[in-house]
C-alpha cells in the first residue's frame, strides 16, 4: 500500500515541511523504542527469577515465581492459565474475580500492552505483508533518504556511463567527463573538510598536464586505467583514488586529441554552414600568450538537420600547425543553435612566429558515439593583426564560412638549391638537389616533431624516382644541408619532369607519417591545378637553364597532401 | 515532554474535509489556545500532550493511574494530500473524525472518510469519535444535533459536538476515544490469555512439563 508513495509529489518547501515532521517523528520514536526496550528487560529478569528454580531440584514443591515451598492441604497453589505453572497466592494478579496469572504472565501482557504490540497484532491481521513495527513515517523518511542516495548513484553512473562510450570510441568527449569527474571530486573533498588534499588535487592536475608528452606511450593503457579508477569510485568515494583518476583521465584526454585530429583529414559530416561566430583575439606580450575569447555563436545550422539536434563545441588551431598540440577546444553545448561558450582559449607562441600564423576557429557539432559534423569555420590571418592595437581586442562576430580547400596560402617557405649538373664528357645528367633549410618553418610547437624530407622526381612517363632525407629530430627551424641527386636523367625529359618536394612528421612505430606540406617543381601538372603564374614552372626551367651553377629557390608550402607523391 | 517516561504511547489521528477545524481543535487541546487563523497543513503534523489515564475497576472505584503520551497525528484535508495523509491511517490507534457544523458538505463527507478509514486503519472497524466542530457559531449552524447523532449511531461511534474556540467538549471528545482505544487495547490482550506462553522471544521460560511435575 505505502510501498509506491513517496515525497515526491510535493513541492520543495512543502517536502521539507512534511521532512521537517517526519524527523519529529523520528525522535519521538526512538524514545520509545528505548522504553519498549527497558519494558521488555524488566519481563526478563522477572522470567530469570523464576527460572533460577531450574537448577534446584524439583523435589519440593514450590511457587514458579518466588521459590516459596508450598503445602499438601494448605497453600497449594494453583497452575496459572497462561503459562501452567504452579503459583502460590501471592505471584497472582486478579484479572476479575474468576480470572487470575502469575506475575510473569500479567507481566507479559502488560508489557504488551504497553509497547503497543496489541495494535502491531491486530494491524498484522489486515496487512499480513508489511513490516510489523514499521511506521509510514520512518518507511518514508527511509525511502526519502534511499532517493537521495539514487540521485547520488545516478551521478555515478552516468559517469560510469561516460567512460564506456569513451573507450569504444575516443572522440567522445572527455572534457566533459573529466569537468563532471572533477566537479564531483570536488564536492568529496568539500565534504570531508580536507582543504589541503583539495589543493592537492589542483597542483597535481598541473603537473601531469606537463607529462602528458612523456605519457604519449602511456596513453593506450591509460584508458585501462581510467575505467578501472572510474570503477573503483563508482564503488569506494576516496580522495586518495580521485587523484588517480585525474592522472589517468589528464593522459587519456591527451589520447582523445590525438585520435580526433582525424576529423581534420574529412572524417567528418557536413552541414549546410550559417550562422556566425563572436570571438575576441588578443595577444598578452609579457607573459607571450595569444588569447582567443569565445563568446558564443548564433544561427548556427543543425548538426542533424533530421532531427533537430546540435550540439555545438569551437575548435581552434594555430595553423599551420594542425597537430594536437596546436588544438584548442570549447565544452560542448547541448541542444543548442545560438551556444554561447564564454571560454578562453590560449596559446604560449612568440611574437614573431605570429606573422606567419593563422587563426582557424571552426564550430563543430558532437553527435553521438564519435560522430562529428562541421558547421563552420572562420580563418583569421594574424600577420595582418595589429596586436598592439588595443581597439583590436574587442569582441566582433565573424560570419561562419564552408572549409576552404584551396584558401590555405601560409607563408612557410622551403629554401632549396638546385643545380643541374651536365658533364662535359658525358651525355649523363644529374639533377642534385640541396635542401638547404626550412627557415619558414617555424612552427614552435613542431618542438618535438620528427621532420624529414621526401623528394620525389617523376618522369614524364610517369616512373618515379623517390628520395627520402635523414630524420632531423625535435627542430624548430630545421636546416638539413641534405643533398638529393637524381641521376641518368636526360636534360629533355628533364623539361618534362615534375619534382615534388614534401616535408613529414615522422611518426611513432605503426602509425603512419605526418603531412605538413609540399611544394612542386615543373612543368607537368599532371594531376590537375597548377600554381598560380606557374611559378614552380619558372623555377625549374631556371635550374635547368643553368647548368652546373646552384640557384636558390623559395618554394612555398601547400597543404594539400593529395596534391604530391611521395 | 519527550522523555520515556510513561505508560502507554497512543496515537490518534484527527481528519476530515479541509478547513473543519482539526489543527485548532488539536491546539486547544494540547495548549488548550485557540489560534483563529486559518493555517491550511501541509501534508501531516503531529502534536503530543502527556496525560494521566485512571482505569475504572469494575466495583466503580479508581483503579490504577498510567501515564499516557498522546501522539496527535494533524492530517491535511487538501485533496492533494490525500494520498499522504490516508497512508498515515494505518499508524494511528484511534481517529477523531471532524466536520464543521457550519457545513452541510463537510458533513457529507463523513461518509467518505469513513470508507477511506476502513479501507486505509489498522483494522476494518477501529475506534472512532464523530466530532462536530465549531459549535460556537449556532447562528452559522448548517448541520442538526439529530442528524449527526442517527450517523453517528449508524456506525455505532460516539458523537460529540466541540468548539475549538470556547474549548467547549475538546478534553471530552480526547477523552472518549482514548477509553474506547484503552479498553480495545485491554481486550486484544486478555483475549489471548495463553500469549505468554505462546511469546517466542521468552528464552528462559521453563517448558511446559514442568508444571505437570508441581501438579497435586
Amino acid at each position: 500500500m505505502t510501498s509506491d508513495l513517496n515525497l515526491n509529489f510535493l513541492k520543495e518547501l512543502e517536502r521539507e515541511a512534511v521532512l521537517e515532521v517526519l524527523y519529529r517523528d523520528q525522535a519521538m520514536r526512538k524514545i520509545e523504542e528505548e522504553r519498549v526496550r527497558k519494558l521488555k528487560m524488566q519481563l526478563q529478569q522477572l522470567r530469570w527469577k523464576g527460572t533460577r528454580s531450574v537448577s534446584h531440584e524439583y523435589q519440593e514443591r514450590s511457587c514458579a515465581r518466588c521459590h516459596r515451598p508450598l503445602g499438601l492441604l494448605l497453600n497449594r497453589g494453583a497452575v496459572c492459565n497462561g503459562c501452567s505453572h504452579r503459583v502460590c497466592s501471592e505471584c497472582r494478579v486478579c484479572l476479575n474475580p474468576c480470572l487470575w496469572k502469575c506475575t510473569a504472565c500479567y507481566a507479559h501482557g502488560d508489557v504488551k500492552i504497553k509497547a503497543g504490540e496489541w495494535f502491531f497484532e491486530e494491524r498484522a491481521k489486515k496487512y499480513p505483508n508489511e513490516g510489523r513495527h514499521e511506521t509510514v513515517g520512518a518507511k518514508l523518511l527511509k525511502s526519502y533518504q534511499k532517493l537521495s542516495e539514487y540521485s547520488m548513484c545516478s551521478y555515478f553512473w552516468t559517469l560510469h556511463l561516460q567512460e564506456l562510450c569513451q573507450t569504444k570510441s575516443f572522440n567522445k568527449s572527455v572534457e566533459n567527463l573529466f569537468l563532471s569527474l572533477t566537479t564531483h571530486m570536488k564536492k568529496i573533498s568539500k565534504s570531508q573538510n580536507d582543504m589541503a588534499d583539495r589543493s592537492h588535487l589542483t597542483t597535481d592536475y598541473g603537473q601531469h598536464v606537463e607529462k602528458r608528452k612523456e605519457r604519449r606511450s602511456q596513453s593506450d593503457t591509460a584508458i585501462n586505467i581510467t575505467s578501472r579508477v572510474s570503477k573503483s569510485l563508482y564503488s569506494v568515494s576516496g580522495t586518495v583514488r580521485s587523484v588517480w583518476g585525474m592522472q589517468s583521465l589528464s593522459s587519456s584526454h591527451f589520447l582523445c586529441s590525438l585520435n580526433s585530429t582525424c576529423t581534420e583529414y574529412g572524417n567528418f559530416g557536413k552541414a549546410n554552414v550559417t550562422g556566425e561566430i563572436e570571438f575576441a583575439i588578443r595577444y598578452i606580450f609579457k607573459a607571450c600568450v595569444l588569447e582567443i575569447s569565445i563568446r558564443g555563436c548564433k544561427n548556427l545550422a543543425y548538426g542533424e538537420e533530421k532531427k533537430k539536434k546540435c550540439n555545438p563545441y569551437v575548435k581552434v588551431y594555430l595553423l599551420p600547425d594542425k597537430s594536437p598540440r596546436s588544438k584548442r577546444k570549447t565544452a560542448v553545448k547541448k541542444s543548442t543553435v545560438d551556444p554561447e561558450f564564454h571560454e578562453t582559449l590560449k596559446y604560449k607562441v612568440e611574437y614573431p612566429q605570429l606573422g606567419s600564423r593563422q587563426l582557424q576557429v571552426s564550430v563543430w557539432h558532437a553527435g553521438a558515439l564519435k560522430t562529428r559534423v562541421f558547421l563552420g569555420e572562420v580563418v583569421v590571418p594574424l600577420a595582418a593583426w595589429n596586436f598592439e592595437d588595443r581597439s583590436a581586442e574587442s569582441f566582433s562576430w565573424y560570419p561562419l564560412k564552408a572549409k576552404v580547400t584551396l584558401g590555405f596560402c601560409h607563408s612557410s617557405k622551403l629554401l632549396v638549391s638546385a643545380r643541374l649538373s651536365v658533364p662535359a664528357q658525358d651525355k649523363n645528367f644529374q639533377l642534385e638537389k640541396q635542401m638547404r633549410e626550412g627557415p619558414s618553418l617555424q612552427i614552435d610547437d613542431l618542438a618535438v616533431l620528427y621532420l624529414f624530407w621526401g623528394s620525389c622526381l617523376i618522369l614524364p612517363d610517369q616512373t618515379e624516382m623517390k628520395q627520402r632525407s635523414p630524420v632531423l629530430k625535435k627542430e624548430v627551424c630545421p636546416r638539413w644541408k641534405h643533398l638529393f641527386v637524381f641521376g641518368d636523367v636526360s636534360p629533355a625529359r628533364l623539361q618534362q619532369s615534375c619534382l615534388h618536394l614534401t616535408v613529414w612528421d615522422q611518426a611513432s612505430l605503426g602509425a603512419s607519417d605526418r603531412f605538413l606540406g609540399g611544394a612542386a617543381l615543373g612543368a607537368k601538372e599532371s594531376f590537375g591545378l597548377r600554381d598560380p603564374g606557374s611559378e614552380a614552372l619558372l623555377q625549374w626551367q631556371k635550374v635547368l637553364s643553368s647548368p652546373n651553377t646552384w640557384t636558390d629557390l623559395s618554394l612555398v608550402l601547400h597543404p594539400n597532401k593529395e596534391r604530391f607523391k611521395s | 515532554m519527550t522523555d520515556g517516561d510513561y505508560d502507554y504511547l497512543i496515537k490518534l489521528l484527527a481528519l476530515g474535509d479541509s478547513g473543519v477545524g482539526k489543527t485548532t481543535f488539536l491546539y486547544r487541546y494540547t495548549d488548550n489556545k485557540f489560534n483563529p487563523k486559518f493555517i491550511t497543513t501541509v501534508g501531516i503534523d503531529f502534536r503530543e500532550k502527556r496525560v494521566v489515564y485512571s482505569t475504572r475497576s469494575p466495583n466503580g472505584s479508581p483503579g490504577k493511574a498510567f501515564k499516557v503520551h498522546l501522539q496527535l497525528w494533524d492530517t491535511a484535508g487538501q485533496e492533494r494530500f490525500r494520498s499522504l495523509t490516508t497512508a498515515f491511517f494505518r499508524d494511528a490507534m484511534g481517529f477523531l473524525l471532524m466536520f464543521d457544523l457550519t457545513s452541510q458538505q463537510s458533513f457529507l463527507n463523513v461518509r467518505n472518510w469513513m470508507s477511506q478509514l476502513q479501507a486505509n486503519a489498522y483494522c476494518e472497524n477501529p475506534d472512532i469519535v464523530l466530532i462536530g466542530n465549531k459549535a460556537d457559531l449556532s447562528d452559522q449552524r448548517e448541520v442538526n444535533e439529530r442528524q449527526a447523532k442517527d450517523l453517528a449511531d449508524k456506525y455505532g461511534i460516539p458523537y460529540l459536538e466541540t468548539s475549538a474556540a470556547t474549548g467547549q467538549a475538546v478534553e471530552q471528545a480526547v477523552g472518549a476515544l482514548l477509553d474506547l482505544v484503552m479498553k480495545r487495547m485491554e481486550q486484544c490482550v486478555d483475549k489471548a490469555p495463553g500469549a505468554a506462553n505462546g511469546a517466542g522471544t521468552a528464552g528462559p521460560e521453563p517448558p511446559a512439563p514442568r508444571g505437570a511435575r508441581c501438579a497435586c
